[in-house]
């Protein structure tokens, strides 16, 4: 296993989700990310992205502004951010490539940022953790498989890629090509076999997980009934265990199965892990590193497959 | 000298009234809009696509499309107090598809922008906006989760506004900026008492 010194560093933007429900995702980002070259470190005082479908709701101005209230703490450190959360991408990144490109919407932005002593310069960029671990400038797959010591080997794992890292795909702007692929992208699958386990597609995998736009708060019936849906595909693919790279997505999957279990009689038990939870696993985190007792959903199935 | 393209006065004005407005109908509020959402809403041709690409579609009534032609028509009033406004998802699958390059999505966020600006949102949405204030977290932190974060070796709380709550008066200033915290406790209130 190759620990090579660090030789990107990045300001890690956390979120909500991720630090206050499934905090392995953070410690798992951390060290994983360690392994490969790549230093996360605080990002001091953000505060949420803020949440896309609630604050663009009610107010894109708010949510132009308290986005770049983030943007601007670092860009004061001098630091690309690196994040954990496709809704927080949707609001971090896609508010910083906004206020890069119009000139109104970053005036408008400054005269409010004025008010704190801030400005925002546009001098950084914003980066999920997946497309860092999947460009090679990076880390890259092959990288990934040279940090594995516990192969996942034998367990079947089905991709949830979200909706908010790649789409609308013509307004994004990865590096890597197949990224902007939003109806039947594989790179994930890559990520996936990189830590020896079998990826396994499924029926409409690109569908919504039905948390956001705030329909999970508004009718969380017809929130779950859309998870519902995955579920049911999700189960005719006889996986042991789905990944995603989102937390909002991750706790619609598992605490939304207990719901889903309350309110429509069916239940799956299908465990439910970020892609950082999967890669902290494969490069030997014990289940109590990663917290993985805190989910709604037991991982006991599918960790006596691979551990 | 070539006449300019177009029928006579009288008759232009006829059309115009006939096929787009309606006594209900705000002529401008196509233009509200598309101005607010960036996007272009009058080049929807009614295709169906993002009907068809729409996880909320299948499940209740709300149909995006629909929205797209209440945005051409000026009907603002219909779009804004129909409550299936409040399903989109935002999972941009019609945006990511549109052909005609729109993004459906932006409409939908560009019509609730306008619905709260009558007190017309679903209180979940507000409440988000107090949570926010109170922490600068929508999902603040708890007890077992500090248990379980020092457990795993991090800090009880995350380096963030919870670490750090010489932030907070930043973040309050700038939703105060926009009178937002004010309209949302006056908005629960109304609704909760
Ligand atoms: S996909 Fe685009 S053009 Fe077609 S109906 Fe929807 S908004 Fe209109
Ligand atoms: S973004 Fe909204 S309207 Fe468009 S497909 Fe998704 S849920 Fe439907």
């Amino acid at each position: 296993m190759s620990e090579s010194t660090a030789n990107h560093t990045f300001a890690l933007y956390l979120g909500c989700i991720a630090p206050n429900r499934y905090p392995g995702v953070e410690s798992a980002a951390i060290k994983g990310c360690k392994k490969l070259g790549i230093d996360l470190v605080p990002l001091k005082g953000a505060s949420c992205c803020p949440a896309p479908g609630a604050f663009g709701s009610i107010d894109m101005n708010v949510f132009y502004a308290m986005a770049a209230r983030n943007l601007v703490l670092a860009e004061q450190m001098k630091m690309d951010i690196a994040l954990v959360c496709n809704g927080c991408y949707k609001s971090i990144w896609e508010v910083n490539h906004k206020l890069k490109h119009n000139k109104d919407l970053r005036d408008g932005v400054n005269e409010v940022l004025k008010e704190v002593d801030m400005e925002y310069k546009g001098t950084i960029n914003v980066y999920h953790i997946a497309e860092l671990l999947y460009n090679d400038k990076f880390v890259g797959v092959d990288k990934i498989k040279d940090s594995v010591v516990n192969p996942l080997t034998g367990a079947r794992i089905a991709v949830h890629y979200g909706c908010h890292l790649t789409k609308p795909h013509k307004d994004r702007e990865f590096e890597k090509e197949v990224m902007l692929n939003t109806e039947h992208p594989m790179w994930m699958e890559e990520l996936v076999a990189a830590l020896g386990a079998t990826p396994v597609e499924y029926r409409n995998k690109m569908q919504c997980c039905g948390a956001g736009g705030g329909v999970r708060g508004y009718d969380i019936v017809h929130s779950l009934d859309i998870t519902n849906e995955k579920l049911i595909n999700l189960k005719e693919a006889k996986v042991d265990a789905l990944t995603d790279i989102c937390p909002f997505c991750q706790l619609q999957f598992d605490r939304g199965q207990i719901e889903i279990k309350e309110k429509f009689g069916v239940s799956y038990d299908l465990p439910v892990l970020h892609f950082a939870e999967l890669l902290g696993l494969a490069q030997g985190m014990s289940p109590q590193d990663l917290g993985l007792d805190l989910h709604g959903i037991s991982c006991e199935p599918f960790l006596q497959k691979v551990l | 000298m070539a006449k300019s393209k177009g029928y006579p006065e009288a008759l232009e004005k006829k059309l115009h009234d006939q096929r787009y407005y309606r006594e209900d109908s705000t002529p401008d509020f196509t233009k509200r809009v598309e101005d607010k959402s960036r996007t272009i809403a009058h080049m929807c041709f009614q295709c169906g696509t993002c009907t068809g690409s729409c996880p909320s579609a299948p499940r209740s009534t709300y149909r995006i499309r629909k929205f797209m032609r209440r945005a051409v028509l000026g009907l603002e009033s219909e779009a804004l107090n129909d409550p299936d406004l409040w399903l989109c998802t935002t999972c941009y699958s019609c945006t990511d598809r549109c052909p005609r390059d729109i993004a459906p999505t932006d409409v939908i966020m560009a019509m609730r922008n306008m619905a709260f600006t009558h007190d017309i949102i679903p209180v979940n949405f507000l409440k988000t906006v107090t949570a926010i204030y109170s922490s600068g977290h929508g999902v603040p932190n708890n007890d077992v989760n500090r248990a379980a974060r020092e457990r795993l070796g991090l800090t009880r709380d995350p380096p963030t506004t919870h670490m750090y709550p010489e932030y907070m008066p930043g973040i309050r200033k700038i939703l105060d900026h926009y009178h937002l915290k004010e309209n949302a406790d006056r908005i629960i209130k109304e609704r909760e008492g």
